[in-house]
């Protein structure tokens, strides 16, 4: 994906990235990765569950995750998803886009990212 | 609790996504409500009250759209068949009365049908466990009758040519007697060669198999030595590690048990288990009245491996060029020069036996094949029925099936749901069907077995059984799913929405395939019925012949002096003995001696010469025989009809005296009486006795109920010397009334007391007219049965359809009444309706029965196969049973009140 399409895609983009990111350390269910984003973000960012669902379903329609359901002793049957190698070659594509994205911003527009 | 807080959030869920014409799948509804339920949990551990988490999850689920989420964005696994089956059996849960009917009605269906193929498959197509089947042949030749029994000397002409085969055996069938005396006690054998075991390709499991050592009189080395199968071993021995070496009593000799079979062998023949395996040398050993080189003694199969790639047919062609050579080696010398030159030209042939040997198949394959074809239109009619049911419930979902395509469903999909459905169905049926066929098929072989006959079948699964159900099951689904996977793939988007549940929109379609459906049906009913009506009125013809004597009450001992060491002159005189023993007890009202007794399945003959007779050809010649004591006509109530009795004077140096039947005197004498005139064999040999009619008996049945009374000749035992002294009699004892059950053990004891060594079987007479009757009894068992089952299917058919009919014409009912029509018209009009469907099905069935009637005519007795009475009689029933499906809807729609229906449009 060249630069122009990272900045065309970049507000779609932010939600998958941000999915693909909390995957890339364990298999997580949907309720724990609206929490995570919450808390990470300290409430900054918030998903609609369903646009959340609707963004997994999509990624696992990629391929670069899967889900898988998982039934624990003593809990609620969940769904976890789990990023693929593909989700993971993506992932490390996109944050380098995102970050040569952010440099770019930074030099533009004096603009700094934490 | 967790659960209901699931069920909870999916059931609102749903009910949003419904809201905004969504639909979701299973797991999507299932993953949103798991999510809501973790945030109203996971509120609540935050400290909130019940109602707030409730409304923190609710806000949650009502700030959401679902628009992303009803894409479908998720591969199913499967390609989505997973879900198409949940589905489809969502819904079969959702009409559990409908899916009971179906499923009942597939499990008879496609059960009746698995079982009768079960039967076909080990009877007919089955290959026998042995090494290359197909490479088998059996030993026949071109007589009309096929001849496939020999004598022991053809067999060792054909085993001095090894050039001809890869292997032979020879084998008689024997039930050998397993009592040390008295009452006998028997086991399913055979007498065989050593070849059987290396010709089969099938050693014993345990143990040695018999060589040609062991095949001699009186054995080899281990004396005299038998192989017994697996199903013996276990039954007797308890399958005991060290059978192998132990003694088994065959016909009160010892034999040393060397071989024990393996699980699946069963012996040449189908549709016999063989038991014990006695090498032929031992015959004359357990047989004494019995010679090997007799050249008139045809108690032997041939079965020979063909050499390889050779066909049957190139195989023959060599046996044919010995066949003068094996002919004129063996040929009976006694023999009439007619018959010699017969012998010597009737071509010997192999014929392919990869299906082994069976007298059963002979007798039920057609039997068998007529069932399984009535199966066949039973389970038609049942598809009939469940497509109606399944097409009456495909119009109640066409809201369902619109709302579908309004959301983008295609029709493609909208089919394959319905077929999912179907087959789901149909599987239901199948895996209940599976277990119905194997009570069936082994309830079925019971029947077939009789005292003297124990049916063996091999019944177990293989792959053409698995074939044939999966098969019918899956054109059974096609069947049925077709017409209402249709029916949902012609609903419009949204059509169904706006006239949902009243419109008649789109009903007439399902009516004219329903109509259809019904036709044929009553159609096929018909025929069933026909069939029915047929087997059971020949069943009954059979049952009710008036055999020309009374059996009940007569109980049948068999008595052989094979092995009892007394001189062939004197065995007549102890069985007299023994008969005079069994007439003095208690409870024996006559005791009467005979060679053959009536429906035994035994049968003797001869071809005759009548002084004074007229002019017959040769075939018309033959008359049975039979020896019977003086006792024996009153014993079994058959009238003298004129002259007299035999007497104790008619004895061995008394003129021989014959008594004949009536049919006798048609035939011989063109029905001039008899008395007087004197018998010979035809042609006369040199010596020949001639016997004097002095009586005339009134005319019974002898080996079979179906044959034509045939000439009988009786004549007495005590003058038997003069011409066949047996070593085996029939006592036929009549019992006082209430007697029968307790006589065996005081005729046991009775004739113990005369001689210890006689064995003895015991039967009433009435089981043995009973078992004679198996074949016709299971045939009119099976279709009446079916035939019923076809027209209870066809009667609930026809009232299904038509209930529906008038529940969906309430409204134009209801207005018609309202306008003044009569409830008589009302019944009139749905009656019409009914009587035009069922009238159409019974003219098509009645043309269908009248085609099909002349592949059953064998199976028939006493009736035209195009019996007229059959024909209207089951035409009458069908109209019954159709007046009946008809009346009850047609009551119902005059009793219907137009205000009610008025207010409701």
């Amino acid at each position: 994906m060249g630069l122009a399409g990272a900045i065309g895609e970049a507000k779609k983009g932010a939600g998958e990235l941000v999915v693909l990111a909390f995957l890339d350390d364990e298999p997580r269910h949907g309720y724990e990765l609206t929490q995570l984003i919450e808390e990470r973000s300290r409430g900054a960012l918030t998903f609609n569950f369903a646009s959340l669902y609707a963004t997994l379903y999509k990624l696992e329609e990629r391929k670069w995750i899967q889900g898988r359901w998982v039934e624990k002793p003593g809990q609620r049957r969940r769904r976890y998803y789990r990023i693929t190698a593909e989700g993971r070659e993506v992932l490390a594509a996109q944050r380098k886009e995102w970050r040569q994205f952010f440099e770019l911003i930074r030099d533009l527009a004096g603009v700094t990212y934490a | 609790m967790r659960d209901r807080q699931m069920r909870h959030w999916r059931t609102l869920v749903r009910e949003r996504a419904n809201r905004e014409w969504r639909e979701l799948s299973l797991d999507v509804v299932d993953e949103l409500a798991c999510h809501l339920a973790e945030l109203q949990t996971s509120a609540i551990s935050r400290g909130a009250s019940d109602g707030e988490a409730q409304q923190i999850a609710l806000d949650a689920l009502n700030s959401a759209s679902f628009l992303e989420l009803s894409k479908r964005p998720r591969a199913r696994p499967g390609g989505g068949y997973v879900h198409d089956v949940r589905v489809a059996i969502r819904q079969l849960i959702a009409t559990p009365v409908v899916t009971t009917v179906a499923a009942l009605s597939l499990a008879l269906g496609i059960g009746a049908n698995t079982a009768i193929f079960s039967l076909v498959n080990s009877l007919v197509l089955r290959t026998l466990p042995a090494k290359e089947p197909k490479q088998l042949a059996i030993l026949t030749d071109t007589s009309p009758q096929s001849n496939d029994s020999w004598t022991y000397p053809i067999w060792r002409e054909v085993l001095r040519r090894p050039q001809l085969f890869d292997g032979a055996f020879a084998w008689g069938q024997r039930r050998f007697d397993l009592a040390g005396g008295g009452v006998a006690e028997f086991a399913d054998g055979i007498y065989t060669s050593p070849g059987i075991f290396d010709t089969l390709g099938v050693l014993p499991a345990l143990g040695r198999a018999f060589t040609d050592a062991d095949d001699r009189p009186g054995g080899g080395q281990d004396g005299p030595v038998a192989v017994i199968s697996h199903a013996f071993w276990q039954r007797r021995f308890g399958g005991a590690a060290d059978t192998i070496g132990r003694r088994l009593t065959l016909e009160r000799t010892p034999f040393t048990i060397v071989g024990i079979m393996p699980p699946d062998f069963f012996g040449p023949d189908v549709g016999r288990r063989v038991d014990i395996v006695v090498p032929i040398g031992m015959v004359t050993a357990l047989q004494q009245d019995r010679n090997l080189s007799e050249r008139d003694w045809w108690w032997l199969s041939i079965m020979l491996r063909l050499r390889n790639g050779q066909s049957a047919e190139q195989a023959t062609t060599a046996l044919r060029a010995l066949q003068p050579q094996i002919r004129s080696a063996t040929l009976p010398l006694d023999w009439p020069a007619i018959d010699r030159e017969r012998y010597l030209k009737d071509g010997l042939t192999l014929v392919p036996a990869a299906t082994g040997n069976s007298a059963l198949r002979t007798r039920y394959q057609r039997p068998l094949f007529t069932i399984q074809i009535v199966v066949v239109l039973v389970l038609l009619i049942a598809c009939a029925n469940i497509a109606n049911l399944l097409l009456a419930r495909a119009t109640a979902r066409r809201h369902e099936w619109s709302v579908r395509l309004a959301l983008g469903a295609s029709r493609w999909r909208l089919v394959r749901l319905m077929m999912t459905e179907s087959l789901v169905l149909s599987l239901i049926g199948a895996g209940l069907g599976f277990l119905v066929a194997r009570w069936g098929s082994q309830l079925l072989v019971q029947q077939l077995s009789t005292q003297t006959n124990a049916v063996f079948l091999d019944l177990s699964v293989d792959w053409r059984v698995l074939g044939f159900t999966t098969g019918i099951t899956v054109v059974t689904a096609l069947l049925f799913g077709t017409a209402p996977a249709f029916r949902a793939a012609g609903v419009a988007p949204m059509e169904a929405i706006k006239d949902q549940g009243r419109g008649a929109g789109g009903d007439t379609g399902r009516m004219s395939v329903a109509s259809t459906l019904i036709v044929a049906q009553v159609a096929l009913s018909v025929l069933l019925v026909v069939a029915a009506a047929l087997f059971v009125r020949t069943f009954e013809k059979l049952a009710r012949l008036d055999l020309g004597f009374d059996p009940t009450g007569v109980l049948v001992v068999s008595m052989s002096a094979e092995r009892a060491s007394i001189e062939p002159a004197q065995r007549v005189a102890v069985f007299e003995r023994a008969r005079q023993a069994v007439q003095a007890l208690p409870g024996v009202e006559q005791a009467a001696l005979s060679f053959v007794t009536p429906l035994s399945g035994y049968a003797w003959g001869n071809r005759l010469e009548v002084s004074g007779g007229v002019p017959l050809t040769e075939s018309a010649r033959s008359a049975r025989r039979n020896q019977v004591s003086p006792e024996f006509f009153e014993a079994y109530s058959q009238h003298l009809v004129a002259g007299r009795n035999f007497t104790e004077r008619d004895r061995d140096g008394a003129p021989l005296v014959a008594i004949v039947n009536q049919a006798f005197a048609r035939t011989f004498l063109n029905g001039a009486n008899p008395i007087g005139h004197t018998l010979r064999r035809f042609p006369v040999g040199a010596g020949e006795a001639s016997l004097e009619i002095v009586g005339v008996a009134g005319d019974a049945v002898y080996r079979r109920l179906r044959e034509p009374i045939p000439p009988t000749v009786y004549s007495p035992v005590m003058q038997s010397n003069a011409e066949l002294p047996s070593s085996e009699y029939n006592l036929s004892v009549r019992a006082a009334a209430g007697s029968l059950p307790l006589l065996p053990r005081s005729i046991a004891d009775a004739i113990g007391g005369v001689n210890q060594d006689l064995a003895l079987t015991f039967r009433p007479l009435s089981d043995q007219v009973s078992a004679s009757l198996t074949q016709e009894r299971i045939v009119a068992m099976l279709s009446g049965f079916f035939g019923g089952l076809a027209l209870l299917l066809a009667g609930l058919g026809l009232y299904g359809v038509t209930s529906y009919a008038v529940s969906r014409r309430r409204g134009e009912i209801g207005i018609r009444m309202a306008l003044g029509a009569a409830p008589e018209s009302v019944i009139r009009l749905v009656l019409g309706r009914v009587s035009a469907l069922v009238g159409i099905g019974i003219v098509a069935g009645a043309g269908l029965s009248l085609w099909a009637a002349q592949f059953v005519s064998t199976l028939l007795y006493g009736l035209e196969p195009r019996d007229p009475a059959t024909l209207v009689g089951s035409a009458g029933v069908l109209a019954a049973v159709g007046a009946i499906a008809g009346w009850l809807p047609a009551r119902r729609a005059s009793r219907i009140d137009p205000a009610e229906v008025l207010r409701d449009s």
